[in-house]
């Protein structure tokens, strides 16, 4: 298949695609960029780490499918195991996050203490965060990745796959665009202390529903 | 007890009775089916319910109090609506629970602390996310249609004063709030008043990405006092616990802590999703600052702490206001008033007051007294 | 520019209390309407989706609704297919049915019920389908129960 066709069909695919992809990630994306109350800039380059993030997490499930030979149709224990897994790291992750939005580095310290690097710790942490739950994010196995995925493994070659990929991920990336507004809202504090609220409320959802998922998964051994 | 500055007022009866007199035709005119109805139980509980909307709207007109009577309302509905709701439970299917085959089959009644769930899901992709029936049918009266015109209508009159006339949950925190004399708990973080906006956020972006009711499915209180999915399962056993104790904390224990309606501040989602409305309405509450000294007998009074130091300085209570009337029948100095956005504060808060009364008590007499006559009917049927 | 706010929000007042009055007698019924006409749908996982065929037998039909399948990776609800048996009062107590879901004019899947103590096996004769047991509601994805006039069956994909 000429390159050019290919890539249009992988970029009309994600385009298609993008709602699904969107309303899965918002409850999270939403959220963090509310709550780090940048400018428009700023949250357009938390933006693209998160999406960054999510790529690299695809990228990853992709390759290890491909090295090892797995089936992109996984079987419903071991889909569940993989959405439990993520859930808890997701839920962990968050409510650290939101807390960590309270800390501050040390400002003035000469002889470092244990609370001001653990502060520190909170800051350097908070800004790999975007990155990091997008890669979680990506994780959780779509049903337009996984068409996608099997789609861009019948084009032909690694290179084919992959850029066949890459164009579908651009194509769902469009429809992120538009959270960059977000930072519009950045003169409210009221937006920041909601934002961070969600998230703890969010972490709550997701522990649950991992136990849930997980708990299932073990039972049925 | 602060004495008034101002000596107390009170409208002549002479005039008070005319200004009742459209309510007492309007209720006439909501409650004449029900007098033709065959049976006394039916008769009586109208009759009822007409007596004593008028009588509370005369106290209204006559004290130039608002909240006090308004609260009797409110409370009677917040009460009699499950009984009502409860009663018709087990007339249909003996039970609370909802049984999955009423779901499968379109009829679980629509409630509009749903409404907020449905927008993006029914926007994007044309569904709607609730095990109900579109339009009304005769086993499912309560249809999504029918419910979301309601309360589409009551926001276009009321605003957020939905929550203090019309919601039929609110007035079982206010029944409980207004028990103790003195609060114990008087100090309450206000950074908590941030929760229900938060939670409305979660259950919005929940609800689009998994798409099932994710407030009615974890977080409802009510659901421990209406329907509830049947306790099956681990999950639905953690979802009733969830439920009941957040019925027993935030609607019973927590009001009668702090005389507020804590589950209004703290928690409901709707409360935050009505707020926006206050902004499309005509009349809102203003504290005009020229009278005010301050004393902070507003900020006492008002049941879900949106007057604060802050709204004091801006001349008018934050958005989650709800126009319950609280603030100015507290102020001694009638420093808060009723006003119609646009004109003059203070400047003619009698009438202000008098044409929301009018739009507000139109619209609660005709939903709220009719699930008050209806849950009558019932109670008189076991007696007549 | 004072005096127009306050006519303004006059007219808004007087048009409030139009409305409460108007509500019970044309807003209820044409807001209802309106959303009537809105085309909206009940979601598929709720409704069971829409009617894909109908596979008549001597006394009874089977009604088969088109797969609804999972549109996030959060929804929880798994794909399912819907399979109605109508009316519940002429069916046996036991029985078995091979019925065909995609339409293609083969069977799909064995599915056989006990009406009367609403359990229900399937077998798939067809890789798509996976086997089911559910005595009465295993899951919303995975389910036999009595709706109405019919025997519902939800079998998972």
């Amino acid at each position: 298949m000429p390159l050019t066709a290919l890539m249009t069909e992988a970029l009309l695919l994600g385009v298609s695609s993008g709602p699904v992809c969107l309303a899965s990630c918002t409850p999270v994306l939403i959220p963090v960029l509310a709550a780090e109350q940048k400018s428009p800039r700023g949250t357009g380059a938390l933006l693209a780490q998160f999406l960054g993030g999510r790529l690299a997490g695809y990228l990853a499930f992709a390759c290890l499918a491909w090295l090892v030979g797995l089936s992109l149709q996984l079987q419903p224990r071991a889909h569940a195991l993989i959405y439990g897994l993520a859930d808890l790291g997701l839920a962990i992750f968050l409510a650290s996050y939101a807390l960590a939005m309270r800390a501050h580095p040390a400002a003035s310290c000469d002889q470092p203490c244990p609370a001001a690097r653990a502060r520190l710790f909170a800051h350097r942490f908070r800004s790999f965060a975007p990155v990091i739950l997008g890669f979680v994010s990506g994780l959780t196995l779509c049903p337009p990745f996984v068409a996608a995925g099997v789609r861009a493994a019948e084009s032909g070659g690694l290179a084919h796959s992959l850029l066949f990929f890459l164009c579908f991920f651009f194509g769902t990336s469009i429809w992120f665009a538009p959270s960059v507004g977000l930072g519009l809202l950045r003169r409210f504090a009221a937006v920041g202390v909601v934002a961070r609220l969600t998230l703890f409320l969010l972490a709550g959802y997701y522990g649950y529903l991992a136990l849930i998922v997980l708990g299932r998964v073990v039972l049925h051994d | 007890m602060t004495d008034r500055v101002l000596p107390t007022p009170r409208r002549s009866i002479g005039k008070s009775l005319l200004l009742t007199l459209p309510i007492l035709l309007w209720s006439l005119l909501m409650f004449s089916r029900s007098m033709i109805e065959p049976g006394r139980a039916p008769k009586l509980a109208a009759a009822a319910t007409l007596v004593f909307m008028v009588a509370l709207f005369f106290q209204m007109m006559r004290t130039l109090e608002t909240h006090r009577w308004r609260r009797y309302f409110f409370v009677a509905l917040g009460f009699l609506f499950p009984v009502g709701f409860i009663w018709q439970l087990y007339a249909l299917r003996g039970s609370m629970s909802i049984p999955v085959e009423r779901m499968l089959s379109g009829d679980t009644p629509f409630c509009f602390l749903a409404i907020p769930m449905m927008i993006l899901p029914a926007a994007v992709a044309g569904t709607v996310i609730f095990p109900g029936s579109i339009l009304p049918t005769a086993s499912n009266p309560h249809a999504i249609a029918a419910m979301v015109a309601l309360w589409f209508a009551a926001t276009l009159v009321l605003g957020k004063g939905w929550c203090s006339y019309g919601c039929f949950f609110g007035g079982i925190e206010e029944g409980f709030s207004a028990i103790p004399k003195k609060p114990r708990i008087r100090r309450l973080d206000p950074r908590w008043r941030w929760m229900p906006w938060a939670v409305l956020a979660a259950i919005v972006l929940l609800s689009a990405a998994t798409l099932e009711p994710v407030y009615c499915m974890w977080l409802c209180p009510f659901k421990a006092v209406t329907e509830y999915p049947a306790v099956r399962s681990f999950e639905t056993a953690v979802q009733m616990g969830i439920f009941i104790t957040l019925f027993a904390g935030l609607v019973v224990v927590l009001p009668l802590l702090t005389k507020k309606r804590t589950q209004c501040s703290f928690l409901c989602p709707f409360g935050a999703f009505q707020s926006i409305f206050n902004k499309t309405g005509a009349f809102d509450i203003r504290l005009d600052q020229s009278k005010c000294t301050p004393c902070v007998l507003c900020e006492k009074a008002c049941p879900t702490m949106s007057i604060t130091p802050e709204a004091v300085a801006a001349g008018k209570p934050l958005m989650s206001c709800m126009k319950c009337g609280a603030c100015v029948d507290a102020c001694v100095r009638d420093a808060a008033v009723w006003h119609i956005k646009g004109t003059e504060v203070g400047a003619s808060s009698e009438r202000a007051r008098l044409m929301y009364l009018y739009s507000a008590w139109a619209f609660a007499v005709m939903f709220g007294g009719s699930i008050i006559a209806g849950a009558l009917e019932k109670l008189f049927g076991l007696m007549v | 520019m004072k005096k127009l706010r306050s006519i303004l929000g006059n007219t808004g007042a007087v048009l409030t209390l139009a409305l409460a009055v108007l509500a019970p007698f044309l807003l209820f019924g044409w807001f209802q309407a309106a959303i009537g006409a809105a085309h909206l749908r009940i979601d598929p996982t709720y409704s069971g989706g829409q009617i894909s065929h109908v596979i008549d037998r001597a006394n009874y039909r089977i009604v088969v609704n088109r797969p609804v399948p999972r549109r996030s990776p959060l929804q929880r609800i798994g794909p399912f297919v819907q399979v109605t048996w109508t009316p519940a009062a002429s069916l046996p107590a036991h029985f078995s049915d091979d019925v065909d879901l995609d339409g293609d004019g083969t069977p799909d899947v064995r599915v056989a019920i006990d009406s009367q103590n609403l359990s229900v096996d399937v077998a798939p004769l067809n890789a798509r389908y996976r086997p089911m047991h559910s005595q009465g509601v295993t899951s919303f994805s995975a389910l036999i129960a009595r709706v109405k006039d019919g025997l519902v069956v939800r079998i998972p994909l």
